[in-house]
């Protein structure tokens, strides 16, 4: 049960055991450590390849999801009954969008990386912010966890880079 | 004597492959320059095949004058430069000259694409070796481009498409296993790991390739100078390994130089290093059927 981490991309230099350290650090603060998770860094072509395949937008991101629970409840653990069903999912990080924000907001890159693997990490749990009724629901079911209201609080402002540089400051404390 | 001249002459006549004509277009097929120099340039190439006929295994003009071997059926071609020409040696080396026309039309370039990063090439015919210096230490790549292009794996061709899928033919690329050398100054040791070019997964949902690049199979200490891998120094082996020891063992190597970018420029050095061999190993085959 661990993390399987894989480098497509020969664009930005990556800090793998560093990335990996924070990504595990990650699934023991969000309590899924028992769950194998897929780490994928892409450049801009492929993550743009995929959010026009998957998500009809022909436009690179810096995270796209693949959850191995498609209908999850937000906040809810995924019922795994046999070994095989430890899996949260997949995540592509396009390590060259999130790399190219960073130079504009003169940001750590793998600080600002790790945020977005937890941004996506949340994906996987089935948490969404696309309506309002999901923001909602969201809201509803955040009670233990700042770091999830912080996210909330800046996603529904439509500032995702504001909400991941809280993301960053609160997740660095956590890892430090 | 006439008489066997004759026969002579017409059994060199239903041998050659051009229709029978007169004695210099059995001659030109019999003895085409294109096979073989003339030993002799002021000896007739048809004159110089009957005196074979005449005198071959020391015989003498007593004995019945052996045409040309017919021990296995085969139809040889001597040109006494000492080996054996067949006609099937003659299609051969047409497809050869063929062949080699097309691979230099196709050969991206002459020379050796260059790798970033300052490392140093070294050839010794198809072992490559790419030497860097890096702050006391140093780095030496090494591979083979034998046997280091994978087979193509024929995908399933979609019902509408059959036809394109036969028109497009896969690139050929050499990916060739290669050895990590990490020697820092005074060490006894190297640090040798040993990579490899992982084969793209077939099947994955998503249809894109999620293997790494490039991968360490294997980890070892090794005496550095010996040429010898030493069998009994520890190696470890990366498919049971602790993930983020791997982990740090590809940091390791990208602070030398040897990442993703350097993974791809191997694989096009490679490539190109194979195809220069290949042609030139063609050229060689090709005069050696056409000519010891």
């Amino acid at each position: 049960m661990g993390i399987v981490l894989r480098n497509l991309q020969n664009v930005v230099p990556l800090r793998r055991a560093r990335l990996r350290k924070d990504v595990e650090t990650l699934r023991h603060i969000l309590g899924v450590q028992k769950f194998d998770l897929g780490i994928i860094c892409v450049d801009n072509r492929k993550i743009q390849n995929l959010n026009r395949i998957y998500r009809k937008k022909n436009a690179p991101t810096d995270v796209l999801s693949f959850p191995f629970y498609e209908d999850l409840r937000p906040g809810k653990m995924p019922c795994a009954l046999h070994r095989d069903e430890f899996n949260l999912g997949d995540i592509f990080l396009g390590v060259e969008y999130v790399m190219q924000q960073c130079r504009e907001t003169s940001c750590d890159f793998h600080g600002t990386l790790t945020v977005v693997a937890a941004h996506g990490i949340c994906h996987l749990l089935g948490y969404r912010h696309e309506t309002e009724e999901e923001w909602n629901e969201v809201k509803k079911k955040k009670k233990n966890s700042p770091y999830i209201r912080t996210m909330d609080l800046n996603y529904s402002s439509g500032n995702p880079m504001l909400s991941h540089l809280i993301e960053l400051k609160y997740i660095s404390s956590l890892l430090s | 004597m006439l008489k066997s001249l004759s026969r002579a002459v017409s059994v060199a006549a239903r041998l050659s492959t051009k229709a029978p004509a007169a004695a210099p277009t059995a001659r030109a097929a019999l003895a085409s320059p294109a096979l073989c120099a003339p030993s002799s340039a002021s000896t007739r190439p048809f004159t110089r095949s009957i005196w074979m006929l005449c005198s071959s295994n020391g015989a003498t003009s007593g004995s019945r004058p052996k045409l040309l071997s017919t021990e296995r059926g085969l139809p040889a071609v001597p040109c006494g430069c000492g080996g054996l020409h067949t006609e099937g040696d003659k299609a051969f080396a047409e497809f050869l000259s063929d062949e080699i026309k097309e691979e230099k039309k196709i050969q991206k370039s002459a020379t050796l694409p260059k790798m970033s990063g300052g490392w140093e090439l070294k050839l010794n015919g198809t072992e490559a070796k790419l030497i860097r210096s890096l702050s006391g230490e140093r780095v030496t790549i090494t591979f083979n481009i034998n046997n280091s292009i994978p087979p193509t794996l024929e995908e399933e061709e979609e019902p509408g498409h059959g036809q394109k899928a036969e028109e497009k033919e896969p690139e050929i690329v050499s990916t060739p296993n290669f050895v990590v050398e990490v020697l820092k100054q005074g060490a006894k040791n190297a640090l040798v790991f040993d990579c490899h070019f992982p084969e793209d997964e077939i099947g994955h949902g998503k249809g894109q390739e999620e293997s790494d690049i490039f991968a360490i199979q294997e980890v070892s200490f090794q005496p550095e100078g010996d040429e010898d891998w030493k069998e009994t120094s520890y190696t470890l082996n990366t498919d049971s390994l602790d993930w983020a020891l791997y982990d740090h063992f590809m940091d390791f190597l990208a602070d030398r130089g040897v990442d993703n970018t350097f993974a791809n420029e191997l694989i096009e050095l490679s490539t190109a290093l194979e195809h220069k061999e290949y042609i030139q190993f063609l050229e060689d085959l090709s005069s050696y059927i056409k000519c010891n």
